[in-house]
């Protein structure tokens, strides 16, 4: 897992494809989001310049988008400087945490659920051992039943099974 | 009611004790979260607005002012200490602080920078219960059609005006306005792209839209860049106060600085950066000490934090009496304030006249406690700095989940969260700036409901947006404000630079 997490942020490192592409690919996501919107719109119906219907503004914005996504994709196209070098492995760790707090918070309790999306979140930093993620995970989970249950008093369960 | 009796009355409301605590709370609090370094004061907001929900409208406004301008505070600490801005408009203060701080003189800047933002954050209230009032009785002859092009000069300033690509800032805003469509039509009660999930008939909410994109999407960010090295200097913090050579040369740079500064920030789409920035062009034109700016010359600290903060108290003149946000930061106080049933706009002052005031009133006790909170604590903030950054991210990230989660009991939101971090963190790659996304989120429904409105008064004729004189004159402004920074960005283009590397939050 260690060498496999060394190698993925080693090849951040390598040589970076131009901006271009990735700028385009971005313009295309626009344009993706503007068809949805457009296609959406007209099935609500746009209604009559004096009563506008339900889909008119998404209409009008998805048209103005869909051209500003091709302007985007022609400028980007242009664009020769480097890439922005991705960080996967803190996206992937972030997400990650989000999504197993979301799965646990409800199923295992609160203390539980912040303590697995402490450590899971901390994942990317290779300085801090195991062992201290696990303690930093401990503390951030009593900080956490102390503050929000204790003295907010939000009314989260400690632990599912209480 | 004259300005003085307003003032009056204002005090008195942000004297009670609840409000003097939330005050404090989100002052102490938007410091914490500025200091912490490339976490600005939009990301500070969005992690704190959840808190005040149970709070009532003015004690909820006057804390996220205090978080506000707390954090515009604290970002200039970590620009002072380590170089790296907390804020986008705190870079400018990074220019003559972090040279003052090697040359040992850490404690006489981050003194300055504290003196500084206080006077300039006076200034800046003083022309906000002047302007404020005015800007409002005019606006209170507005229509629909005014509204719409209020809102679309307001749109179009703050995406052209940003980093980089005015058409991709252009881009976000429309993105946004089309988030802005989901969830149930207030007219007509027809179900608008929500997938059928019922947890989507509201719409998405403005906490989750803004801790992903800025929260999580920041943090993403943060990770490898304070890995990268973040480290501070052997600083020496024995000195604090300036000596009276020092406070003499600080004196007209901060008045300079907060006239620059409240001028900017009034404006919408330029915001802290651009003040600061220019209020540190003038300041190095115009100081007999010119050629000391960016070796640790004291009014080059003093210059822009008096700028950044003025502007900060200027930025609620058209977002409160205009309902147009300047930036995304004041795109979530609007989001706010609707939350509570608020809309903001020139009813405002008659309407929740105490509520006005008390902000504004606010703003001199935020300034004060501001200043008393940060000359003691100056230690306190060294210390946080000095945490390393691998402790604090996945506490952060915890603190958003929990936030998230405590809005509305439901974990689909922190699903929700996750995508809007991802599309966050996106979008930087892609080089797209987020802030113009928010602010057309949170005006998307308004500008929808006032076009609705106008075209159905002028019985389908959109002409009318360009006969009627105030709403033609701002058209014509929005069309000028464009072609302005489309221009700039095509020649900026051709000399091979970004158009305007002056983006705020």
């Amino acid at each position: 897992m260690r060498d496999f997490l060394r190698r993925l942020r080693r090849s951040g490192e390598t040589a970076r494809p131009p901006h271009a592409w990735l700028g385009a690919l971005g313009g295309l996501a626009l344009l993706a989001l503007s068809t949805v919107f457009v296609i959406g719109g007209l099935e609500l119906g746009t209604g009559t310049p004096r009563r506008l219907g339900t889909g008119a503004f998404p209409v009008i914005t998805g048209l103005a988008l869909a051209i500003l996504s091709l302007a985007v994709i022609a400028g980007d196209l242009r664009d020769s400087s480097e890439a922005e070098r991705p960080d996967w492995i803190s996206f992937a760790a972030i997400g990650a945490a989000l999504a197993i707090f979301a799965l646990s918070v409800g199923r295992i309790g609160l203390v539980p659920g912040v303590f697995l999306a402490t450590v899971t979140a901390s994942l990317p930093d290779p300085s801090l051992k195991f062992p201290g993620k696990a303690a930093l995970g401990a503390v951030v989970a009593l900080g956490c039943w102390g503050l929000f249950i204790g003295l907010i008093g939000l009314p989260f369960k400690p632990f599912a099974w209480n | 009611m004259d300005i003085l009796t307003g003032f009056g009355q204002g005090l008195l409301v942000a004297l009670e004790p609840v409000n003097l605590l939330y005050c404090f709370i989100g002052v102490f609090l938007g410091t914490f979260i500025g200091v912490l370094p490339g976490i600005g004061s939009m990301a500070a907001i969005s992690m704190l607005l959840p808190l005040t929900f149970h709070l009532d409208p003015t004690a909820a406004l006057v804390m996220i002012a205090g978080v506000y301008y707390g954090a515009e505070y604290g970002g200039s600490i970590a620009s002072v200490l380590m170089n790296i801005p907390g804020t986008p408009s705190s870079s400018i203060t990074c220019i003559d602080g972090y040279p003052m701080a090697r040359d040992g003189r850490a404690g006489i800047a981050l003194f300055a920078s504290a003196v500084a933002s206080f006077g300039g954050g006076l200034i800046g209230m003083v022309v906000m219960a002047v302007l404020a009032p005015a800007l409002a009785s005019l606006a209170l002859n507005f229509g629909p059609t005014e509204y719409f092009a209020v809102i679309l000069l307001g749109l179009v300033a703050a995406s052209a005006v940003s980093n980089g690509s005015p058409v991709k800032g252009i881009a976000m805003v429309v993105a946004g306005l089309m988030l802005g469509t989901v969830g149930v039509d207030i007219t007509t009660g027809a179900e608008r792209f929500t997938m059928g999930i019922p947890e989507m008939r509201d719409g998405v909410h403005l906490v989750i839209v803004a801790m992903g994109l800025f929260g999580v999407g920041e943090l993403i960010v943060s990770i490898r860049a304070n890995a990268a090295g973040a480290h501070q200097n052997a600083i020496d913090y024995a000195r604090f106060y300036p000596s009276r050579k020092e406070w003499k040369a600080m004196a007209g740079p901060v008045w300079r600085g907060a006239g620059i500064g409240s001028f900017f920030g009034a404006l919408p789409g330029t915001g802290q950066t651009v003040a600061s920035a220019v209020a540190y062009a003038v300041e190095k034109k115009l100081s007999p000490n010119r050629a000391n700016f960016g070796k640790g010359a004291i009014e080059g600290v003093a210059v822009p934090e008096a700028a950044n903060n003025s502007a900060t108290q200027t930025a609620f003149i058209p977002t409160l009496t205009l309902g147009v946000p300047g930036s995304a930061s004041m795109a979530l106080v609007i989001g706010a304030l609707m939350m509570y049933g608020i809309v903001p706009g020139p009813r405002l002052l008659v309407d929740h006249s105490d509520l006005f005031w008390g902000l504004v009133a606010s703003f001199l006790i935020g300034n004060v406690l501001l200043l008393i909170l940060n000359i003691p604590m100056i230690g306190l903030w060294v210390r946080l700095l000095q945490i390393p950054y691998r402790y604090m991210y996945p506490t952060i990230i915890v603190l958003i989940c929990v936030g998230v989660y405590s809005v509305n009991n439901n974990v689909f939101d922190i699903w929700l969260t996750l995508a809007f971090g991802w599309a966050g963190y996106l979008m930087r790659l892609f080089r797209f700036e987020p802030a113009p996304f928010l602010i057309g989120f949170v005006l998307g429904p308004m500008m929808e409901e006032q076009l609705r409105r106008a075209m159905l008064l002028s019985r389908g004729d959109a002409s009318v947006f360009l006969t009627r004189p105030i709403s033609g004159t701002l058209i014509a402004a929005t069309v000028l404000l464009l072609a302005w920074s489309l221009f700039a960005a095509m020649k900026a283009r051709r000399a091979g630079r970004p158009a305007l590397a002056l983006s705020d939050e």
